[in-house]
């Protein structure tokens, strides 16, 4: 290859990578402006906007979040809702893969093409009629209305169904030969073998409905019930005439740190359970 | 514990396509018999009806004369070793074994028991706390063979157990398994495609082919007597050499003729046959590889396969025909030499349109 | 066959009925038990509500109570409502102006990020780590990018001199403030699509390339984009059928406004039932989004099960 070749080469590297860092930019820059504004006073800020460049920085926005703010409920809430729903997705979505993937039953074929339909149906369009339901039921306002909504997902049935398919038949046969049981072949030896898939299916469920909106901003309308996500709606609706802006960039990073973190750690999973589910 | 297995009329069907028709077969107590054939002669799945994982579709199935195929796989007293081993990946080797008595409820003890001794026999007390993922293929087949042994069947059913494995451990384990089966004296039945495996570990061979049995015999049986000339073509290597033939039964005995004017003279006795188109077959080894001249043919030399102890020489007689014959290991024939082939008329045999075979020597 | 025995008739007469030999693939009832808790939920919290929600539409209705039939009243009375038509013009125009370019921008972040170095890693993680954070946040976060004076934006405009565009308040703009959130929120996605569809290229093909000569430009041409062509029209339609539901960032950021134009179907729908009570018309408006999302989702099915044909 000849250097003139290479140097055209290394050009073009350039034009991309300066593209690269561009888009990164703008990715992070709107983060630190945030996490900038949540470190200083609202006073100063109002003078100035340039003042987040430059000392004095405080934590009594954060200070004041902890303390005043219903941050704290909501998160608990938020942890109530998501992590009940992906504990019941969990049980239903292995139950049922176990079942439509090694067992017979009469119609089986049938009813998972039907599971198969509930993943084209948007939660919008069962909306209006949910709601109807849950009020009939008195179900707003507490957590099994915030929770059941989800549990007729069909993606975590359509995941496991699949993985379970996965699994070499020839371990339940041997199992049947050391008389096991259906259920024993399902908790003693499929089940272990899915805890990927659980993985999986348990972070892409409680990433949803941690950040689920618009069913819990039409179901929990007492601000006990609040998850954080509604809960934060709440705070933005006035936005310069509420508690000042640097209080509510601290309630920001304080209600977005935690979700980033559990992301760096479990990034593989995540980006398998995002992108998997968007697939199917 | 041991058992024999009596298999009545069975079919089998998979849609609308037949698997195994109208099949009988018993084994006897202690015996080894091992299922040969082709990939899809119906061989595992007559090895899976036994152990429950199939359905049977007419017939019957008994052991020790106790119906047991309407029975589910675990009541039927049977172990089974798979191709894959189907070991659970989760549970380490000593878990492995215990599964299938801690579901019928034996007691720790027993369980432990049963264990060591397994493992003392199989060489392996050192890989019982590892998972099946630690173990080489060699090692996870004994797992799976321990797992079988230890809930002391009245049958062991080995599902092509062999064909996971490298050449070296592959004849390693045979050997074992020759010993494993002397030492349990239990009935063992074996599927394979392999005829090696098959001739080295049967007492007797059960000879599948298209939905059914072909022959059943001891391997030397199989090997001398072939009763089919599918069984002929498919045991023994390399194949048994076919040509077709006209006779001439003038005498007590018969005599081949090929289409090229060589003739053979048989040990098969003429009144035995009748008069329509036959098939003659002969091995290699029953092939003699003689100077040009002093044969039943002469023939040049196509190919040679030198195997060490004997030389396969591949040679083309004049009407085009491959006769594969045999001369001594350190044979100093060569590509495009011509040499004559000396038949073995007390080696030979012959089959009829319909795949019959008769045998030189047969009364 | 010589082996073969004469065996003595069991008990049971050969012409009589024969005990079943087990079959441990039969199919049985007690079966469902597996799959019967999930099938409870599901049948009655998605396909009862379904049906239900066909019915509520063709019905004057509000929260308790479903009062009269109405026939085709709902869907006529939308049909004549500006501000429904308007919603649905701005549904479009919204998946207009994200889908295209996620697509485009999460390709080129793929093709430049796919390699297996450390910055590479690095940014894949942060052009990612936009997707798991909530509307809520996302929503806060620009907002005060977008915010008058104090903001990111107007602070940077501000050091040339300049005023920045008013991207919540103009009404020409401040459907493209919205995009650009979604665009900042959503391009993890598609970007991770990318690369698994880049990943899965066997390398001898590009091994081969090299041995043919061919520049980077004629590998990207004639190798890389035509195997990820499939992936592209998947990644098009999921974002289609992801931005169809645009709800949060708009409800946050500008509420439908200025003058409806920022309502998208789903916060009509939500207007409607939800702060109008009207729930029979919102149910005909839910009716309408689901055909649109269920044609898109039909699409991706098929592109999806295609799988084997372009491979």
């Amino acid at each position: 290859m000849s250097i003139t070749a290479i140097k055209g080469r290394a050009f073009g590297d350039r034009v991309l990578l300066a593209l690269v860092i561009l888009l990164s930019i703008v990715m992070i820059a709107p983060v630190l402006w945030v996490i900038g504004l949540s470190l200083k006073e609202n006073a100063e800020l109002m003078a100035n906007p340039n003042s987040v460049f430059h000392a004095p920085y405080t934590l009594r926005n954060y200070v004041n979040t902890v303390g005043t703010s219903s941050v704290f409920l909501w998160v608990g809430n938020s942890i109530i809702v998501s992590g009940g729903l992906t504990l019941g997705t969990l049980i239903l979505s292995s139950l049922a893969g176990y079942g439509f993937a090694r067992l017979n039953f009469p119609g089986r074929d049938v009813l998972f093409v039907i599971v198969l339909f509930g993943l084209a149906v948007p939660e919008q369009a069962v909306l209006v009629a949910r709601h109807q339901i849950f009020s009939i039921l008195k179900f707003h306002n507490t957590y099994p209305g915030l929770i059941l909504p989800g549990l007729s997902a069909s993606f975590g049935v359509f995941l496991m169904t699949q993985y379970f398919k996965a699994i070499p038949k020839e371990l339940d046969e041997a199992a049947m030969l050391d008389n096991a049981s259906r259920f024993r072949i399902f908790w003693k030896v499929l089940l272990p073998l899915t805890v990927p898939a659980q993985a999986t299916l348990g972070i892409f469920t409680f990433l949803g409905a941690w950040n689920d909106y618009l069913w819990p901003l039409i179901s929990a309308t007492n601000k006990e019930m609040y998850t954080l996500t509604v809960g934060m709606a709440s705070t933005q609706t006035n936005f310069a005439q509420s508690e000042g802006i640097g209080f509510l960039m601290a309630q920001a990073v304080f209600a977005g740190a935690p979700i980033l973190i559990v992301y760096l750690f479990f990034q593989k999973y995540i980006v398998t359970a995002v992108s998997g589910a968007a697939v199917r | 514990m041991t058992a024999d297995i009596e298999i009545r009329n069975v079919s089998k069907q998979f849609g609308a396509m037949s698997v195994l028709e109208d099949l009988s077969l018993s084994i006897k107590a202690r015996e080894f018999v091992v299922f040969l054939g082709p990939s899809g002669c119906g061989k595992s799945t007559l090895l899976r009806m036994i152990a429950g994982l199939e359905t049977v579709d007419s017939g019957e199935i008994a052991i020790n004369d106790q119906r047991i195929d309407h029975l589910p796989p675990g009541k039927r007293g049977i172990a089974m070793v798979f191709q894959s081993y189907a070991l659970y990946p989760h549970m380490t080797v000593r878990d492995n074994m215990a599964f299938g008595l801690q579901n019928i409820g034996i007691s720790r003890q027993i369980i432990d028991a049963r264990i060591n001794e397994a493992s003392r026999i199989l060489e392996m007390p050192h890989l019982l706390d590892r998972k099946p993922g630690q173990l080489s293929g060699g090692q996870r087949q004994r797992v799976a063979i321990g797992r079988a042994i230890v809930k002391e069947p009245k049958a062991f059913l080995f599902d092509e157990p062999l064909s996971n494995l490298d050449a070296a451990l592959r004849t390693r384990t045979r050997i074992e398994l020759a010993q494993l089966h002397q030492r349990l004296q239990s009935t063992m039945i074996f599927v394979t495609h392999d005829q090696v495996e098959a001739m080295t570990l049967a007492d007797r061979i059960v000879v599948m082919n298209n939905r059914k049995i072909e022959q059943i015999g001891s391997p030397m049986e199989i090997y001398d007597r072939p009763a089919t000339k599918f069984v002929a073509g498919f045991v023994g290597a390399p194949a048994m050499n076919f040509v077709d033939a006209t006779l001439d039964r003038s005498g007590g005995n018969t005599k081949v003729k090929f289409a090229g004017g060589i003739s053979v003279q048989t040990e098969i006795a003429s009144n035995l046959l009748a008069d329509s188109n036959y098939t003659f077959g002969i091995r290699s080894e029953d092939v003699r590889v003689v100077p040009a001249g002093h044969g039943d043919a002469d023939g040049v030399v196509d190919v040679l396969e030198r195997l060490g102890e004997r030389t396969l020489i591949y040679a083309r007689l004049g009407d085009g025909l491959q006769i594969v014959g045999s001369d001594v290991g350190n044979s100093s024939v060569t590509v495009g030499h011509k040499v004559g082939l000396a038949f073995d008329g007390k080696k030979s045999h012959l089959f009829s349109e319909a795949g019959r075979a008769w045998h030189a020597g047969e009364a | 066959m010589a082996d073969q025995l004469a065996m003595p008739h069991t008990a049971t007469p050969a012409a009589s009925v024969r005990t079943p030999s087990a079959d441990i693939y039969a199919p049985q009832w007690r079966n469902v038990i597996f799959v019967a808790p999930f099938l409870f939920f599901f049948t009655t919290l998605l396909l009862f509500p379904l049906l239900w929600g066909i019915w509520l539409s063709f019905h004057k209705a509000d929260t308790f109570s479903s009062g009269n039939f109405v026939g085709l009243g709902n869907y006529v009375r939308l049909y004549h409502d500006k501000v429904f038509l308007q919603s649905i013009w701005n549904t479009f125009y919204f998946v207009l102006l994200t889908v295209p370019t996620l697509a485009l921008i999460g390709l080129f972040l793929a093709l430049c990020l796919n390699r297996r170095t450390r910055t590479a890693a690095v940014l894949r993680t942060l052009f990612f780590s936009s997707s798991v954070l909530s509307v809520t946040i996302v929503t806060l976060i620009w907002r005060i990018v977008f915010i008058p004076n104090v903001g990111l934006l107007s602070t940077i405009y501000g050091w040339f001199g300049a005023t920045a565009p008013a991207f919540i308040s103009n009404p020409s703009l401040a459907m493209i403030g919205i995009a650009i959130a979604t665009l900042w929120w959503c391009i993890g996605l598609p970007m991770m699509l990318f690369l698994s569809a880049l990943q899965q290229i066997p390398r001898d093909i590009y091994e081969a390339a090299a041995l043919d000569n061919a520049n980077r430009w004629q590998t990207l041409r004639s190798i890389t984009l035509p195997s990820i062509k499939r992936t592209f029209v998947l990644v098009v339609i999921i974002q289609i059928v992801l931005q169809f539901q645009l709800f949060g960032q708009a409800w946050l950021m500008t509420r439908g406004g200025p003058n409806n134009l920022t309502k998208p179907i789903v916060l009509y729908i939500y207007d409607t039932a939800f702060r109008r009570w009207d729930l029979g018309m919102g149910a005909a408006a839910s009716e309408i989004l689901f055909i649109l999302i269920l044609v898109a989702a039909m699409a991706q099915y098929l592109v999806a099960r295609n799988k084997g044909d372009r491979a």
